[in-house]
């Protein structure tokens, strides 16, 4: 009978289906795995190491971008020396350069908001194109021109085998073979495994397969809530719906009013002020006071590894940063320096034009002096806790 | 005869121009629910054709040749009556349908916030290709105007082919509404009483919910219609613990709704509905499928089942509904999301009680004022996280709405009511709306 064979046939589909759907094993993405790199990456990471490339002949990218660190400064100076006799003080703390072949170059979003960029001010375009600045730069690697890089490069160890990639004559062109040598760059950045790990804790969790402490949790918990650290605001820190892992940035930029370092060389002038996005070269921001005082939001990954904080490198702790960002409004003159009157000179590293910019909506520095932290020494400790889960495990 | 297969965007826009061309010449169209009705009426109108055709030749035959009498019926005859297509057709074979709403909503405490909006526009058609099998779709336009700065969404609500297997059993496959519910199924503006469809149906039950796969459906003699079948379900890893949408609708903010569905695990459904008496529905469904894809750090399975009754004594219309939903394994989903602001709930439900009575009536015209009392919860409870991490229930909300529905002729509705919350009394509202459905 039609009906008795189509019962069947449903009870069947339903069995089936039954057996099919359900008990998986949650296999989100798994970290990713090592392949060689190639023929250009691999020379890429030649020319990162390389020495030889620099005026002074001891500096490389990997001076300065320092895989003990997270590929951040090596030490807790607020800035590296670089020239011809590693003398000439730089002026910016030196960023991590893991988890950026997502970012994008420099652009308004959909809400106006500054997003994407290379450097603390967004100058640099790619990964390219900023690879190949601080060659150049006379507070860097100070190399007087761009030839002058290529001859360096002609008398490499792995010369041949960047003809050999690029072609036989490409010596005899200096700005292909700039243009050459930062593209090896970027490509190293984008492949090697060390940049882009997500091999830490809290990735293991994120796929279910480890668990975090119960102050770990916590740290988790404060870090997310909107009431308290309100961090993940601009460190997202959930999965996207496409499964990808958090990079603990959303590339935008904020202006903190972080206190002026004096241990940076520049700031020993009072009239000299690092203003961040306006300032930044090529002048394309300058009608934009609005963002003077403004800079990148890093990621937090492998926060727990770096020496300094802030573009300045003003803290050289997370204890302090954090209690920074707690604290800034609600006891301000643990941070700035009096004036003669005796009242707090509040965001010290701004002109009087432009402390307006700083963000005072945002919790957690929607408080003011008097007003109780966001977070207590003992959350700020928990946070501590959580910040360490971002830590990649070494290979 | 029906040779669209391959459109270009052009030709695609020339087709609808073309059906909505012959739209205008058909003076009668079907909506595309009551499926149950809908076939009856379909075989008793090809039934009539096949009548029609016989009487036609019969007479024919009489006036051609008088001395011929109940003579056998010739071949044509016989080929006609097993085969229900008759040549000339009672109706067409491509039937458009429509509805939609224009609503007005000004809440009472915040009237800067009156808002007025096509809240949808809908046009369906139905292609019957024979007898036994037809094409059913809708394409809804909400919020009037639609682009990347417009708050409006184009979508297809249905797609689906219906074959009947025999007589009592119905196979339908495709994008089709899920048997949930006393709304789900039966939206259209002159279904439902109040301007806004209710609460407990749109929050706990994600109307119009809609899946793909395929469905059986079964109508039987003694009233009782079963349907069942296999489809898609939800995408919990487009839970956004930083947005609001997952406070205001678990599911509704998890749907797929077909658009690039994950569809690693799928979905079992079951409804059972009994109309055996006339005037008096009762009916409940079942829906149970896994919702993470292999995506999530680990595997869940969201659970919906409703309970509900619908009778119409006389000039009453009374009817209620209960529905409750589960998600499974929240604790493991939540954990990476502690401290956001919406969380997975484990568990939301929801019941409402409504009572509309025909107060009156002159020809066309039917004014029927209605009450409705309705309670739900869309985080009941959420799994334990651990002290200080866990999120508190959320409030039940209690919400009342009086109103009442004018019928200014079969297919249009004029509505207007006032709602009453009891948590969030900013919404407190005042709602007109006018309807139509064909």
């Amino acid at each position: 009978m039609a009906a008795g064979s189509l019962k069947w046939f449903v009870a069947a589909g339903v069995a089936a289906l039954l057996s099919a759907c359900g008990g998986g094993t949650g296999g989100a993405p798994a970290a990713p795995t090592e392949t060689a790199l190639s023929a250009q990456a691999s020379l890429g990471e030649q020319i990162f190491k390389d020495v030889s490339l620099s005026a002074s002949d001891r500096q490389s990218c990997a001076t300065c971008h320092s895989a003990d660190t997270g590929h951040a400064g090596p030490n807790d100076l607020p800035a590296q020396f670089g020239g011809a006799l590693l003398d000439q003080p730089g002026r910016r703390s030196s960023p991590s350069i893991r988890y950026l072949a997502s970012n994008t170059a420099f652009h308004f979003d959909s809400e106006g908001t500054p997003t994407g960029g290379f450097f603390w001010d967004g100058r640099a375009t790619s990964l390219q194109d900023q690879a190949g600045r601080p060659f150049l730069a006379a507070n860097e690697m100070a190399n007087p021109d761009l030839a002058d890089v290529i001859a360096k490069l002609s008398r490499a160890a792995y010369a041949a085998q960047f003809r050999e990639v690029f072609g036989a004559d490409i010596f005899s062109r200096p700005d292909d073979a700039f243009a050459r040598m930062t593209l090896a760059l970027q490509q190293f950045q984008r492949e090697d495994l060390r940049l882009r790990a997500f091999t830490s804790k809290y990735d293991e969790f994120l796929r279910g397969k480890a668990s975090l402490s119960e102050q770990e949790l916590r740290g988790l918990a404060l870090f997310n809530r909107a009431d308290k650290g309100n961090c993940a605001a601009c460190h997202p820190s959930a999965k996207a719906s496409d499964g990808s892992h958090p990079l603990f940035t959303d590339f935008s930029y904020d202006n903190l009013g972080v206190p002026r370092n004096p241990a940076l060389a520049h700031n020993a002038d009072p009239a000299v002020f690092d203003l961040g996005l306006c300032a930044r070269e090529g002048g394309d921001m300058a009608a934009r006071t609005d963002l003077c005082g403004a800079f990148k939001v890093p990621s937090l990954r492998n926060v727990a590894l770096r020496k300094v904080f802030f573009h300045n490198g003003r803290f050289k702790t997370l204890k302090d940063t954090l209690t920074f960002y707690v604290q800034r409004d609600t006891n301000p003159e643990k941070w700035y320096p009096l004036n003669p009157d005796g009242s707090v000179n509040k965001f010290d590293d701004l002109p009087a034009a432009y402390k307006a910019n700083v963000n005072t909506s945002e919790a957690p520095y929607n408080r003011g002096p008097g007003d109780v932290p966001a977070l207590s020494d003992a959350e700020i400790d928990d946070v501590i806790a959580f910040l360490a889960t971002l830590t990649d495990a070494v290979r | 005869m029906n040779r669209r297969l391959h459109l270009s965007t052009p030709l695609r826009r020339t087709a609808l121009a073309a059906s909505l061309l012959l739209a205008a010449t058909c003076s009668h169209a079907q909506t595309a629910t009551e499926a149950e009705l809908a076939r009856k009426l379909d075989q008793l109108a090809a039934e009539l054709a096949s009548v029609k055709a016989q009487l036609q030749q019969m007479q024919q035959q009489r006036a051609a040749s008088p001395q011929v009498t109940q003579a056998a019926p010739a071949a044509p005859i016989a080929a006609a009556a097993p085969a229900p297509v008759a040549t000339s057709r009672a109706e067409p074979a491509t039937v458009l349908s429509s509805y939609g709403e224009i609503i007005y909503n000004r809440p009472t405490r915040h009237s800067e916030m009156a808002q007025a909006d096509v809240r949808r526009f809908v046009l369906g058609f139905q292609h019957r290709f024979d007898a036994k099998t037809k094409l059913v779709t809708e394409l809804e336009v909400e919020h009037a105007v639609t682009s990347s700065s417009d708050p409006g969404e184009v979508a297809i609500e249905q797609a689906y082919v219906e074959h009947q297997l025999a007589p009592t059993w119905a196979a339908r496959a495709g994008l089709f509404l899920m048997p949930v519910g006393l709304l789900n199924e039966n939206h259209e503006p002159t279904a439902f009483y109040g301007v806004e469809r209710n609460f407990v149906e749109t929050a706990i039950i994600p109307t119009t919910w809609r899946e793909g796969g395929l469905q059986i459906v079964g109508s039987f003699d003694n009233g009782l219609t079963l349907q069942t079948g296999i489809s898609t379900g939800f995408d919990l890893t487009k839970w956004d613990a930083s947005a609001s949408d997952g406070r205001e609708s678990p599911l509704g903010s998890i749907h797929q709704e077909l658009a690039l569905a994950k569809a690693r695990d799928l979905a079992v459904f079951g409804a059972l509905n009994w109309r055996g008496i006339p005037g008096l529905q009762v009916g409940g469904s079942l829906f149970s499928g896994g919702a993470s894809h292999g995506q999530a750090g680990a595997s869940a399975r969201v659970t919906l089942w409703d309970l509900h009754t619908r009778w119409t004594p006389g000039r009453w219309d009374l009817s209620a509904l209960y529905s409750r939903g589960s998600i499974s394994n929240t604790a493991a989903l939540n954990a990476p999301l502690v401290g956001s602001a919406t969380l997975i709930p484990q568990s939301f439900d929801g019941w409402y009680a409504q009572a509309a009575y025909k107060l009156w009536t002159h020809e066309d015209y039917v004014l029927s004022p209605f009450l409705r009392y309705e309670q739900f919860n869309t985080a009941r409870s959420f799994a334990d996280l651990g002290p200080g991490l866990t999120p508190g229930a959320g409030a039940t909300e209690r919400a009342v709405t009086l109103g009442a529905n004018f019928q200014v002729s079969p297919g249009i509705v004029i509505k207007a009511d006032l709602q009453n919350f009891r948590e969030n009394k900013d919404a407190n509202r005042v709602n007109l709306g006018l309807g139509w459905s064909f």
